[in-house]
């Protein structure tokens, strides 16, 4: 399920996520919305395992979001009918909505995406350099959450066993009953916060400065990437400063054409950026159709 | 060189007016050597331990000197203990740290403050070492009890320690793991010479690759000898611990008077048969064999399955697939089977925790959804489940078996609590803590708890996981003694020298359904690897024998 690109070092995953999220949420223009919401589900598309019902519901927020805008904002200038005594439905506010809609859609799928493939550990990698202590306590939490979860089953069956369960109970009786088992589990969690905390002295914590031990290795190639990722940056940050960003839908249209050299190579860079992983995904299954074929 | 040197020490844990914990110990643990702790619970066995790493130390007087490497342990600091001496506890759970197996680890490294590349090293020498390799990213929720432990043991052993102390490790495990764990802690010893001190119950895997074997008693040292020397000691003195001896031994002290050549393997036990038969006749060769079982013979039975289907969810494979069993009155059924085939779901089933989606339950003749509610659970049925702590929810065991009693006046409550306690021998724990007491304790208090709801049938889940030789014998004879009272009990184990001895009915449980059942004598004599010691040692000179007792009894007719 993970391909090529997911494998690669956590501080890229992390640098090509707050990319996208960020731009994706400054740039307005019809073209970059095209090139992130493309190279969003697809990147979505490579991941996920069920897309089907996700895709169809994005669709549905876009199609509402885009229709519905010129209901609560009647100015522009193209008015294409008129409702409900005069009332104005204007094609600029159409496209605003439109766009609006994109944006939206766009950076919920790149966070559903972000979802699958930025797990625990490596997120947790990502900032165990920056906060050491909050890490670990992370950690920790990860590991014992789910663990209290699955004791609370447990006592919970336990207590049908013996016909101790207020599951069809009144209210008063779920209620008592949720209070004892919160306080059983309790009782639980610091009898086994002792052994915890004797098993974390006795591979000694706290003996003095710990580091910290990661499983990922920068790779040549990875280098190049960040370096490449880093330059698409450049270009973006670079259009945006000169207003490559700026567009207007209200009350007039105002959308700048690709002639302008600077909004040009914001484009290039920016769609080069977004489509790092679908890129890494396709020239990954091209490899391997050629190795297939070539045995 | 001489890794321990603990002379003369005695320790008293704070606010206690009777016997000190440990009593002028004095014992000396060289390089190397593999050193095994047993004693009753309560005889001191973890507080000897803990005293030998100074964090896990507890509070309280102590008085003599411990010398690690011939200064004292004090001198140690942290850092240096933390890497010499390492420490594994119990609880698989709860002594793990982080969610990953790799960030597991290299916890201990880390804490240490090694560099990335040592880190690299020593934690991909650690999973390669101990085969972990193919769980290496997993979270460690996915993993089995003995994956875990097994975890725990590994990422102590990549601070390469010089000592490896062991309390109770596979108290939680089911046999097959634990002899996996057992065996991986023999390998560290033998391949890398790793002092071990270890103190376990089950002393059949253990107990032969012994370099000394210390007995505790009442917080002093009973004696301290070569496992056939300890042997005979305690046979001499008729001790307690007798029972927790391997199997071959008992059958050998139950025969032969020499006490120096005693058998520790059941290879070594087979071949001593040998020899004691080699210039004696056969007279009698079998013991008397019993009646088949016939499943369709019971007219009545208290339980009744028949073909049930169970999965959790609708896309998962099926964890029952089609049992069908009956169960007679008053009997002690037992139900023996790997680990993770579904013998607790099986339970679960019966007892309406777990929704089978096809299939019938009957108790009583009756169908489980016609009882109403409530009904079931009051005077029919209850479940102990496998961890006996989950059923307890007050502050003492008292209160606990308060919440249970049915009686109308406060005396009836009363008399029902302490008739209960007697039974189940926890009267001097009624206003303890239950998480005070030890597994052994605690396993009675809840099947007490249990039994307080008057049921006519009982499902035990694993009941003597972590139970020593000495409370399993006590724990048996309470199950006898209920089942005089007309108690049903169907029980899931995975220990077979249990169920050989006090079962009434075996049966095996694989892939989802009953194989077959049989009387216990049956049922064993016809498997060959999976069936107790004393039948593996003699099945080659006798027939259907399966406890000691029963090959006692067969060599001293052919005296």
């Amino acid at each position: 399920m993970k391909h090529i690109f997911w494998q690669y070092h956590p501080v890229i995953h992390l640098i090509f996520y707050i990319g996208t999220v960020l731009s994706g949420m400054l740039f307005m223009h019809p073209a970059f919305l095209a090139c992130s919401i493309i190279f969003s589900i697809s990147c979505y598309m490579t991941v996920a395992k069920e897309k089907r019902r996700f895709l169809s519901g994005m669709l549905l927020v876009f199609l509402l979001l885009s229709v519905l805008n010129p209901v609560f904002n009647p100015s522009g200038s193209h008015v294409l009918f008129t409702y409900m005594a005069g009332r104005h439905y204007t094609l600029e506010a159409l496209c605003y909505g439109m766009a609006m809609a994109a944006m939206f859609v766009t950076v919920l799928t790149w966070f559903a995406s972000y979802q699958i493939t930025m797990t625990s550990d490596k997120f947790l990698y990502c900032f165990s350099r920056l906060l050491p202590a909050v890490s670990m306590v992370l950690t920790m939490v990860l590991r014992f959450l789910p663990l209290y979860g699955r004791h609370l089953k447990k006592i919970a069956d336990a207590r049908k066993g013996i016909g101790k369960s207020a599951e069809n109970g009144t209210l008063k009786e779920r209620t008592e009953d949720g209070m004892l088992l919160v306080s059983a589990l309790t009782s639980w969690a610091l009898e086994g916060g002792m052994v915890t905390s004797s098993a974390m002295l006795s591979r000694g914590y706290g003996s003095g400065s710990r580091t910290s031990f990661c499983i990922y290795k920068w790779r040549g190639k990875e280098k190049c990437l960040l370096f490449a990722m880093l330059a698409d940056i450049v270009l973006i940050v670079y259009c945006m400063i000169k207003g490559g960003a700026f567009v207007s839908y209200l009350p007039v249209l105002e959308i700048a054409d690709l002639s302008d050299g600077y909004r040009m190579a914001g484009l290039i860079g920016y769609a080069a950026f977004l489509a790092i992983p679908t890129a890494a995904y396709v020239m990954e299954e091209i490899r391997w159709f050629i190795l297939r074929y070539r045995m | 060189m001489v890794h321990f040197k603990i002379q003369d020490v005695t320790f008293a844990y704070p606010d206690t007016t009777d016997r000190p914990a440990l009593e002028h110990i004095n014992l000396e643990i060289r390089q190397g050597e593999y050193v095994t702790v047993c004693g009753a619970s309560g005889s001191g066995k973890t507080t000897l331990l803990r005293l030998l790493k100074s964090v896990l130390t507890p509070h309280g007087t102590l008085s003599g000197e411990i010398l690690f490497c011939g200064r004292p342990l004090q001198e140690a600091d942290l850092r240096e203990q933390s890497s010499k001496i390492g420490y594994v506890m119990q609880n698989p759970d709860s002594q793990i740290v982080t969610d990953k197996v790799w960030h597991e680890l290299a916890f201990g490294l880390e804490s240490l403050g090694y560099d990335q590349k040592t880190i690299r090293l020593r934690v991909a020498e650690m999973a390669s070492y101990f085969g972990i390799e193919h769980w290496f990213y997993k979270n460690v929720s996915e993993l089995s009890g003995g994956q875990k432990q097994l975890l725990n043991l590994a990422s102590v052993m990549a601070m390469q320690p010089e000592v490896l102390i062991l309390d109770e490790p596979t108290s939680q495990l089911d046999p097959i793991a634990a002899a996996d764990f057992l065996n991986t802690v023999k390998k560290i010893n033998r391949e890398l010479r790793t002092t071990v001190i270890i103190t376990e119950h089950r002393l059949e895997d253990i107990f032969y690759a012994s370099d000394q074997v210390v007995v505790m008693e009442k917080g002093k040292i009973a004696a301290v000898d070569t496992p056939r020397a300890v042997g005979a000691f305690l046979k001499e003195g008729n001790h307690e611990m007798l029972a927790a001896l391997p199997t071959p031994l008992l059958v050998y002290y139950g025969v032969e008077e020499q006490k120096n050549s005693a058998p520790l393997t059941v290879r070594e036990g087979a071949e001593w048969l040998d020899t004691f038969f080699a210039d004696r006749t056969l007279k009698v060769s079998a013991y008397e064999a019993e009646a088949p079982y016939e499943e369709d013979e019971i007219k009545d039975p208290a339980v009744e399955v028949k073909e049930l289907y169970m999965r959790y969810e609708k896309n998962a494979p099926d964890i029952l697939k089609g049992v069908s069993f009956r169960v007679e009155k008053g009997t002690l059924f037992a139900i023996v089977g790997g680990n993770g085939t579904g013998k607790s779901t099986l339970l679960k089933s019966i007892c309406g925790i777990c929704r089978p989606y096809s299939g019938k339950v009957k108790i009583f003749g009756k169908r489980m959804e016609k009882y109403c509610k409530g009904e079931l659970f009051s005077g029919n049925l209850a479940m102990l489940p496998q961890d006996p702590l989950s059923l307890f929810v007050k502050k003492t065991v008292r209160e606990d078996l308060e919440e249970m009693t049915t009686g109308k006046n406060k005396k009836d409550r009363e008399d029902e609590i302490t008739r209960i306690a007697k039974l189940c021998q926890i009267t001097e724990l009624l206003e303890k803590h239950p998480y005070d007491s030890s597994g052994g304790e605690q396993q009675r208090a809840a099947l007490a708890k249990v039994l307080l709801t008057q049921p006519k049938i009982l499902l035990l889940d694993e009941p003597t996981k972590g139970m020593d030789a000495i409370f399993k014998k006590q724990f048996a004879d309470i199950l006898k003694e209920l089942n005089n009272q007309g108690i049903t009990i169907i029980l899931v184990s995975h220990d077979v020298e249990f169920c050989a001895k006090y079962a009434d009915t075996v049966s095996m449980f694989f892939d989802g359904t009953i194989l077959t059942t049989n009387t216990p004598r049956n049922f064993f004599s016809k498997n060959s690897f999976y069936t107790t010691a004393a039948n593996r040692m003699s099945r080659h000179i006798f027939e259907n024998a399966v406890t000691d007792g029963e090959v006692i009894e067969l060599c001293q007719k052919n005296l």
